[in-house]
């Protein structure tokens, strides 16, 4: 992130923090959509942890962590968009029964749905660890970090995630059949 | 059964796809509430320095000159003659709790223990951030309509060079409540010491409720209130 961007933001300077929200926005809503597996939420999320980056901006007192920094405020804007609606909308797809597919997109059609069901079952706080590691291939310290929690809690929420993402892959190891979703 | 490295494999693959794309509408909705949203200002604290010009500096001292005067007269032990006895000396009263507890405000971990009200607040508040500590002796407080309370102090030791340097007056305003609210007033680069511990009081409060409730933040840790 251009550095000279978030200084100006930090004064004030409106269209530079415009210029940065275009910059980070994408990424930090790939993030929470990651996160929150729900369209509207991750919307809000993202929307709030933007004008929390903009209020906060002053705060930051290396704008080189930027990156970092703006990822904390949207695992932050996570958290808070998970307790109001604490109701996750499970909106599997339905997958029609005579899809054509052959043996490996079946797997992977059936694997996705497993680890989305997986996944949901999941707490916030395992699913940031994994979304931040896997997903953008942060270095545990450095989740630990961002999450301010101990590097030996970051590895355990990843060991607990992990194991139930794989129980949820083996759970049913049958080919892929049609599913009603609730 | 899958392996551990072929769950890593398909969690990331999986994790690959999906949206990466913010819709236009939210980055505008973003955009128009950024010109009513205010920034929170110098670091950890929020609130703007305060500067007195030199006509209220001269008339503080002017005020402070005239209560010392006052008080001096009112201290001085009556004559009535020389042997004649003097009362022995009462116990001051202890004075009421106003605030204790340990707390973390805005990312500065504090303690606080004061008696008192008013112009005749007594303790101290400790103040610890990335490696500095401050010590305040308490000497005055405010409570509000709303009760949101303010404490204020001059800071007699301190390893801060900004925000509670060593020889100047800071407070902290708390807002009653589960979680208890609070933000700091600090000092910022330039500023002068505040000769009356009441101005770091009216500075706190000056911008009105709106803005003073715009700049509390739950502490974490606990608070013993009685405003």
């Amino acid at each position: 992130m251009d550095t000279e961007l978030v200084i100006r933001a930090q004064r004030g300077d409106e269209q530079a923090f415009a210029s940065l929200a275009v910059a980070a926005g994408d990424r930090l809503h790939a993030l929470s959509h990651r996160i929150l597996r729900d369209v509207d939420l991750a919307e809000d999320a993202t929307q709030q942890a933007l004008l929390a980056i903009w209020r906060d901006l002053p705060r930051l007192r290396d704008p080189a962590r930027f990156d970092a920094w703006s990822y904390r405020l949207l695992v932050r804007a996570c958290y808070a968009e998970g307790r109001r609606t604490r109701q996750w909308a499970p909106n599997l797809r339905v997958l029609p029964v005579d899809e054509p597919a052959g043996p490996d997109a079946t797997s992977s059609v059936h694997d996705r749905d497993q680890l989305e069901r997986g996944f949901r079952r999941l707490s916030i706080d395992h699913r940031v660890v994994v979304v931040l590691h896997h997903y953008l291939d942060m270095p545990l310290e450095q989740v630990a970090e961002i999450l301010g929690i101990p590097l030996g809690t970051v590895r355990s929420r990843l060991l607990h995630a992990m194991r139930g993402l794989r129980a949820a892959l083996d759970a049913d190891a049958r080919p892929a059949r049609q599913e009603a979703v609730r | 059964m899958s392996t551990d490295h072929e769950t890593s494999r398909i969690v990331r693959s999986w994790l690959d796809e999906g949206v990466t794309k913010l819709p236009d509408r939210v980055l505008d909705a973003v955009l128009d509430q950024v010109p009513t949203t205010p920034q929170r200002r110098s670091g950890w604290s929020t609130w703007r320095s305060y500067r007195m010009n030199t006509y209220i500096k001269l008339a503080t001292a002017a005020a402070a000159v005239l209560v010392v005067a006052f008080l001096g007269y009112q201290l001085l032990p009556s004559i009535t003659g020389p042997g004649a006895p003097t009362a022995p000396p009462t116990p001051a009263p202890t004075a009421a709790p106003l605030a204790a507890g340990e707390f973390t405000s805005h990312g500065v971990a504090a303690t606080i223990d004061a008696r008192g009200a008013g112009d005749d607040v007594s303790g101290t508040m400790t103040m610890s951030d990335a490696g500095n500590n401050a010590t305040v002796d308490l000497e005055c407080s405010r409570t509000t309509e709303s009760d949101i309370l303010v404490i204020a102090g001059l800071v007699t030791d301190s390893t801060f060079t900004e925000n509670f340097p060593e020889g100047h007056r800071v407070g902290i305003a708390f807002q009653p409540g589960s979680p208890v609210e609070a933000v700091w007033y600090v000092v910022l680069p330039g500023d002068a010491p505040l000769e009356q511990c009441q101005a770091v009081i009216d500075a706190l409060l000056a911008g009105g409720p709106a803005e003073l409730n715009g700049a509390l933040e739950p502490i974490e840790g606990t608070v013993d209130l009685h405003p």
